[in-house]
């Protein structure tokens, strides 16, 4: 009862050894090259699922990826074009599309990956360098039409505006940051199709200036705000300036204005006072003397405590003589 | 040697015994394996991919599914139900408090960028994403979520790249976000990797930390604009209305004595027309009593009056306030 057990474990085992022997599975995502000895024989097999070795027992299968695969550069100093160092960081994806060559020339991703950072490095420094700056930062001329739109948009606006913008280098660009992934994408396929590599894409993740440079264009920022600042605050003063003089303007006109009105009506009064009295005193000019004076007199000569010396020639006091 | 034998004895039938045991128990638990191995459970967040001898067969819904036992099917869940993010510049520490937490390292790296006037601008982001294809989420890219990063950021600073620093600063958001999910979607289908951008966010805008001071600055001084010019409108205010009133008054106020003036003119003149006539018709006599009156009227409100004889000559009027009386 005993010996019959382990046969049947033995000849399972063996039975998965020999199957392993006739088939292999192929899983999804994946490429397999069949080898004879180590020899690479026939097509690379792509499609998933089981596959059965056509001389079995002396064939094996090597795996190779079938994905899109990543690969992410060291950022790089690179001078540009017009003497600026900035720092790239670049990443590309990339599929191995011949597994055979592949398997030949760099046998793993390993090995691939070396042979990609030298090619893609280099590529990137040679088509950074051979560009200006600004042909790496920005895709289009866009800025340069908006920012022509509103000067036409300001020529038509007379009204004066605080330049509050911040300044910056705008260079017209002839072409472009997507078109400098693809050049460098152009200068590096060819090598790495010698490797068995398809290059997809090459992005330009980051662009960033050298830290000695970055703190030039901080303290430009910076200044300029300052100025900016200032310039506000002294037509804030400005204005306060313009606001006070007017009041002291508009005051000195409304109280001389109408201290003016008040005497030009005054003095109209008076002369038709004067008029008035005129036309009727000419009357009888000496009976109004008379009268005037008799008025004169009893507002003068009110006071009790007035003094009065006298004598008896007086008109009033000559029957006490 | 007797023990031995025995031993080798008890051990055989130990092993006897024991294989009536063990075959049915490896048989069940050879079945335990092969009915655990038939079902799986999606949740309602995920789809499942079904993997047959290692060639995609079919995606399945949430639910209780089954499969083929014994590792001939394999199963990779997904979360295509929900919505991803990552995060540029900024990492969410914390969510389960009322208040998310952000973490407080920076992430200058990854937000510092260079703005299409060669500006630096410190931008924030994050990007929405689903899985609409759960196959090629898993087997198109070796790394999804790295591409997605990857991309975002090289586009992101494309969509910034082609703009000025004051625009990405104030007005151009919705205009960045919009485009930079547009050109995300570009790239991302150029790999078929099955991956839908749901949305890009820009989350802070600023200028770079450093300069960050000075733009508050600028703020400041319009503030200080504003409240000079108020400050000196109300001096205005203030005063004007004022003077204005008061000129009014000054006007009003001669108007009334020119009324005053004419109507006391109009006035005298009737009183002296009016006497005129009378003393037209007996000249001497209304003059004398007029004079009579008045003096009259004068020396009784008079309590001090010297009166001298027209005869006496030279003399020097003495006198003291009261104690000379006539």
């Amino acid at each position: 009862m005993k010996k019959p057990l382990i046969v049947i474990g033995v000849g399972l085992f063996f039975i998965v050894l020999t199957i392993k022997k006739f088939i292999f599975i192929l899983p999804e995502g994946r490429q397999a090259i069949v080898t004879e000895f180590g020899k690479p024989v026939g097509d690379p097999k792509t499609e998933a699922g089981l596959h059965f070795f056509s001389k079995p027992f002396i064939q094996d299968v090597r795996y190779v990826d079938k994905r899109i695969l990543n690969w992410d550069g060291d950022p790089n100093q690179i001078p540009t074009k017009d003497k600026k160092f900035i720092k790239v960081d670049t990443t590309a994806r990339f599929r191995i599309v011949n597994a055979l060559t592949f398997i030949e020339t760099v046998r793993d991703k390993r090995g691939a990956k070396a042979r990609l950072d030298t090619i893609l490095d280099s590529a990137t420094r040679n088509v950074i360098s051979g560009h200006n700056l600004v042909e790496a930062v920005r895709d289009s001329n866009r800025i340069i039409d908006i920012n022509k739109e509103k000067e036409e948009a300001a020529k038509n606006n007379t009204e004066e505006v605080i330049e509050e913008e911040i300044t910056g280098e705008i260079e017209e660009i002839f072409v472009g940051r997507e078109k400098l992934s693809q050049l460098i994408v152009e200068k590096a396929d060819k090598e790495l199709g010698e490797l068995g590599i398809e290059l997809i894409d090459v992005q330009l993740k980051r662009i960033s200036y050298e830290k000695s440079v970055e703190t030039k264009v901080y303290e430009r920022m910076i200044s300029e705000r300052q100025r900016i600042a200032s310039k506000i605050r002294s037509i804030g003063s400005g204005e306060r300036a313009k606001i006070e003089g007017r009041l002291e303007k508009d005051l000195r006109r409304i109280k001389s204005e109408g201290y003016r009105r008040a005497q030009e009506i005054k003095g109209k009064a008076e002369a038709k006072a004067a008029k008035i009295y005129a036309n009727t005193y000419n009357k009888d000019p000496k009976f109004y003397e008379f009268m005037k004076s008799m008025d004169v007199y009893k507002k003068v000569i009110k006071n009790g405590d007035s003094k009065v010396i006298t004598t008896t020639d007086s008109e009033f006091f000559k029957f006490l003589k | 040697m007797n023990r031995p034998q025995n031993e080798f004895e008890r051990m055989k039938q130990d092993i006897e015994r024991a294989k009536k045991g063990i075959l049915p128990v490896a048989a069940l638990i050879l079945v335990a394996i092969g009915v655990y191995t038939l079902f799986y459970t999606v949740e309602p967040d995920e789809e499942a991919v079904v993997i047959r001898l290692g060639r995609y067969l079919k995606t399945e819904d949430p639910g209780l599914q089954f499969k083929m036992p014994f590792g001939i099917d394999r199963v990779i869940k997904v979360r295509s139900k929900r919505v991803l993010q990552e995060e540029f510049g900024f990492r969410t520490a914390d969510t389960s408090s009322r208040i998310t937490r952000y973490a407080k390292k920076t992430y200058g790296t990854e937000s510092l960028m260079l703005t299409g006037d060669l500006n630096v601008a410190d931008v924030e982001w994050a990007v929405q994403y689903k899985i609409s294809d759960p196959f090629k989420y898993i087997f198109q890219t070796s790394e999804p979520t790295q591409n997605v990063r990857d991309v975002s950021e090289s586009i992101m600073r494309r969509v910034v790249g082609d703009r000025s620093v004051t625009d990405v600063l104030t007005v151009g958001k919705v205009e960045i976000e919009s485009e930079a999910k547009r050109l995300m979607q570009d790239v991302l289908n150029k790999y078929d990797m099955g991956i839908l951008i749901v949305s890009v966010k820009l989350q802070d805008v600023n200028p770079p930390s450093v300069v960050k001071q000075s733009f508050n600055e600028v703020n400041e001084a319009k503030q200080e604009q504003e409240k000079a010019i108020n400050e000196a409108e109300g001096a205005y205010n203030k005063v004007i209305p004022e003077a204005r009133g008061k000129a009014e008054k000054l006007v009003s106020e001669a108007e009334g004595y020119a009324e005053a003036v004419v109507n006391r003119a109009m006035g005298d003149v009737k009183l002296f027309e009016e006497i005129l006539v009378e003393y037209k018709r007996a000249p001497q006599v209304t003059k004398k009593r007029i004079y009579l009156d008045t003096m009259q009227e004068i020396f009784k409100e008079l309590n001090n009056t010297v009166i001298i004889d027209s005869r006496v000559k030279g003399v020097l009027p003495v006198y003291s306030g009261k104690d000379l009386k006539l």
